[in-house]
């Protein structure tokens, strides 16, 4: 249960890279998992639309059969170590779930297996065909005929549309919960519907559909108090044509993690694109000028505290994905994040600033998750840069992921020398890219520094 | 053997008693009846007797003790042993030596040179007076420049007086080292030292900040910064040994030679043997200085991205690991 409720947290929108700085930032709203029963269905708006819909019990009686629960067995204990919900989509057994909940049949094929369990019924081994790391979905294969299933949905609904979510929600049962379309949420990194309704941890996998029973999602993501979240249907039925026209040996744990690989290359090349093919905006922060926002994925925040007792003033100012790839519980990628320090002072000397200003520099931001079994420690070289008219005291590190052979972590830090006593200390961090295109980023970047006088 | 033999009484290396034997036969035993006494319960109030012969050599007749009489080399119980130049034998758990006059003894040790007393410059009272006043300087100045802060006087008056105080009790050990072992205090020779080592110990991250800094060093800083620290470890060490012991420079300085560098391996075989832990820690240097502190040369944005390929290669390394 508690492998559970961290996979649905964890697969959240993460937090922005926290500032190296002692202020705290509006932080947009943090995850946090409602306690159970903490509904609000009267919060739910009264749309004609819902009117058109049957009746909810008669629904959940006409598809009921078309969701199981799916349990990851750990071969040494030979129990369940997580769960999740998955639905059927074709009549010779194939199934949809996310990625995150069957990420231990890739990562470990060899300690870990899968089970379907329909309700009051034996559970079934399952197959894992293929995964779709990006959009959090994988495709399983039951080894016989299903009566029922689901058909996916054409068109997007209006916004507003009454949409049921279905699940097993904490091992609980099925359950359907009512709630309502939104749209895509803007300019996010990774496509998602926003759905209002309440979806909890073990429903991660499971559908939510129109009152037609058409599919319009997958359950993904949570932010609590009915802030919910939907893999798009298109990106399920590009993952199950695929995985209908794949040949056997393309789902051995090998192929699997191949697979993922390239997933992953692909999408670090496809941000890496975009990011280049957009100029990179300059923000003033004090006599510097340095990155502003890249493009609208990136979600920016900036502050300066106010402490009477304070020497020095220190302005903040950082943008983040916000999003990022789950790989496993403890390993994430796919993710961009920078932020900057302006530190200036008039009551302190050059030297006592400089101390300053050192702290500051001393403490990093974070990176993504991840274990020693996922990536290398970070190494660093270190030197004095002039760029855009300003002397950088710069450092850049890199660490190397086990796995997937070709992908990197960077982290850039880079300081302008204390003018006076005032200076400007950023940090660039990138998750899961080559170290071409890391490196052309970084670039790209550091040239975004400079001095305005 | 001669006509006058000594009878050593030996404890370890050391003699612990010597008797001057002139007229024989002489007894050995506990009891007071005995010409040499030994105060060991495990030998016989009447153990043995030492007596000349017909053709003048001496013999050792055990006396029929409870535990015997032993040779040393080779390990032998014995009744009788005519007694040869620094022969022993062993009554009980005391071991007894031999030794005629004609015994030839080593030439005395070369002494150094003998000097007259003089006074180094550590015992001067100004020399003292100015160690401390700069290490309280420096440590008041530490303090200041690495506070960004508001300027706190209690905080900074702390932060003097606490090293200097502690400078002062660190002497004092010495002192009574020095008063027991050469029955002198050299209490401000001891202060001296105290404070210049206190003082180099202010400055050496100071220093070690600058030089890093201006020529841009990674991880020579940490390996220079270790060599001054344990010279001035040594140095100290050395001098305060000095007021201390008698022993020449020259075996005192490969004594503290000896301790220093076993410090720092100590020190350092962790770093250098152990595993790398696993972290997300990014180690580059971080001190920043005004401009005018740098004498490296800024590189090009190109020369500094064209260091990658070699951190690339670096952590493909740890990959290839595992």
């Amino acid at each position: 249960m508690v492998a559970l409720l961290a996979l649905v947290i964890l697969s959240q929108a993460p937090a922005p890279a926290q500032p190296p700085t002692p202020a705290q930032l509006p932080a947009p709203e943090q995850v946090a998992l409602p306690p159970p029963g903490q509904g609000a269905p009267e919060l739910v708006p009264q749309l004609p639309v819902a009117t058109l819909t049957p009746a909810t019990h008669e629904l959940f009686e006409r598809i009921k059969r078309r969701v199981a629960q799916v349990r990851i067995i750990e071969s040494r204990s030979g129990t369940k170590s997580s769960i999740g919900s998955a639905f059927f989509v074709s009549a010779e057994g194939h199934a949809i779930t996310n990625y995150h909940v069957v990420s231990d049949l890739v990562l470990h094929p060899e300690d870990y297996t899968a089970e379907l369990v329909q309700d009051g019924q034996e559970p079934v081994p399952v197959k894992l065909l293929d995964v779709d790391v990006v959009h959090d979905l994988a495709v399983i294969h039951l080894g016989r005929q299903v009566p029922d299933f689901f058909q996916l949905l054409e068109k997007p609904p209006p916004q507003g549309t009454r949409l049921f979510a279905m699940g097993n929600p904490r091992d609980l049962g099925i359950t359907i919960v009512e709630g309502t379309y939104n749209g895509l949420v803007h300019d996010a990194l990774y496509d998602r519907v926003h759905f209002t309704g309440a979806i909890n941890p073990g429903m991660s996998g499971g559908p939510s559909l129109t009152g037609e029973g058409r599919v319009v999602g997958v359950n993904v993501a949570t932010m609590g108090n009915q802030v919910g979240f939907l893999v798009p249907v298109d990106n399920a039925r590009a993952l199950l044509t695929r995985a209908l026209a794949a040949k056997p040996e393309d789902s051995t744990p090998a192929a699997l993690l191949d697979s993922v690989r390239k997933q992953l290359l692909e999408h670090q090349e496809f941000i890496t694109e975009r990011l280049l093919a957009t100029p990179l905006p300059q923000q003033s922060l004090g006599p510097y000028r340095v990155p502003g926002r890249w493009m609208p994925f990136l979600k920016c925040w900036g502050d300066t505290p106010h402490d009477p007792e304070a020497q020095y003033t220190a302005t903040s100012y950082q943008c983040s994905s916000e999003e990022d790839l789950y790989l496993s519980s403890d390993h994430r990628t796919g993710a961009v994040s920078y932020s900057h320090q302006y530190l200036s002072s008039t009551k302190l000397g050059a030297l006592r600033f400089s101390a300053l200003y050192s702290a500051y520099f001393s403490s990093d931001p974070s990176v993504v998750d991840a274990t020693r079994d996922d990536v290398t420690n970070f190494r660093c070289h270190s030197e004095f840069v002039s760029s855009g008219g300003l002397t950088l005291r710069a450092a850049l590190c890199l660490r190397a992921y086990k796995r997937f052979p070709g992908l990197y972590d960077l982290v850039l830090r880079a300081a302008s020398l204390p003018s006076n006593t005032q200076g400007v200390d950023t940090s660039f961090m990138l998750a899961g890219f080559t170290p071409e295109n890391a490196l052309k980023l970084a670039r790209h970047y550091l040239e975004g520094l400079s001095w305005t006088k | 053997m001669d006509e006058v033999i000594f009878l050593e009484v030996i404890e370890g290396d050391a003699v612990h008693a010597r008797h001057r034997l002139e007229r024989f036969p002489v007894t050995v035993g506990r009891g007071y009846g005995n010409d040499v006494i030994l105060d060991d319960p495990k030998v016989s109030p009447v153990h043995l007797r030492i007596e000349r012969t017909e053709e003048g050599g001496l013999v050792v007749r055990d006396l029929g003790s409870r535990n015997g009489t032993f040779r040393m080399e080779p390990w032998a119980r014995l009744a009788e042993m005519s007694l040869a130049q620094d022969a022993r034998v062993m009554v009980g758990d005391t071991v007894l030596r031999f030794r005629g006059r004609s015994y030839p003894v080593p030439e005395a040790l070369e002494a150094e040179a003998p000097v007259g007393p003089r006074q180094r410059i550590f015992e001067r009272p100004q020399v003292f007076l100015g160690a401390l006043g700069g290490a309280m300087l420096a440590a008041l100045l530490s303090s200041y420049l690495t506070r960004y802060d508001k300027t706190d006087l209690g905080e900074l008056v702390f932060s003097m007086l606490l090293p200097t105080a502690m400078t002062l009790a660190w002497a004092g050990g010495w002192s009574i080292a020095s008063r027991i072992a050469r029955r002198q205090f050299y209490f401000r020779a001891h202060g001296s030292i105290g404070s210049l080592v206190l003082l180099g110990m202010l400055c050496i991250p100071g220093l070690m900040l600058v030089l890093s800094f201006s020529l841009a060093w990674a991880d020579r800083r940490q390996w220079l910064g270790l060599l001054c620290y344990l010279g001035l470890i040594g140095w100290g060490l050395f001098w305060h040994l000095r007021y201390v012991t008698r022993w020449d420079a020259r075996r005192l300085g490969a004594i503290v030679t000896a301790i220093v560098l076993g410090l720092g391996t100590l020190i350092q075989a962790q770093e250098v043997l152990g595993n790398e832990e696993f972290s997300y820690s990014l180690s580059f240097p971080r001190a920043l200085l005004p401009a005018s502190f740098r004498i490296m040369p800024a590189a090009s944005v190109d020369e500094f991205f064209g260091e990658a390929a070699e951190l690339q290669r670096q952590v493909d390394e740890l990959a290839k690991e595992k």
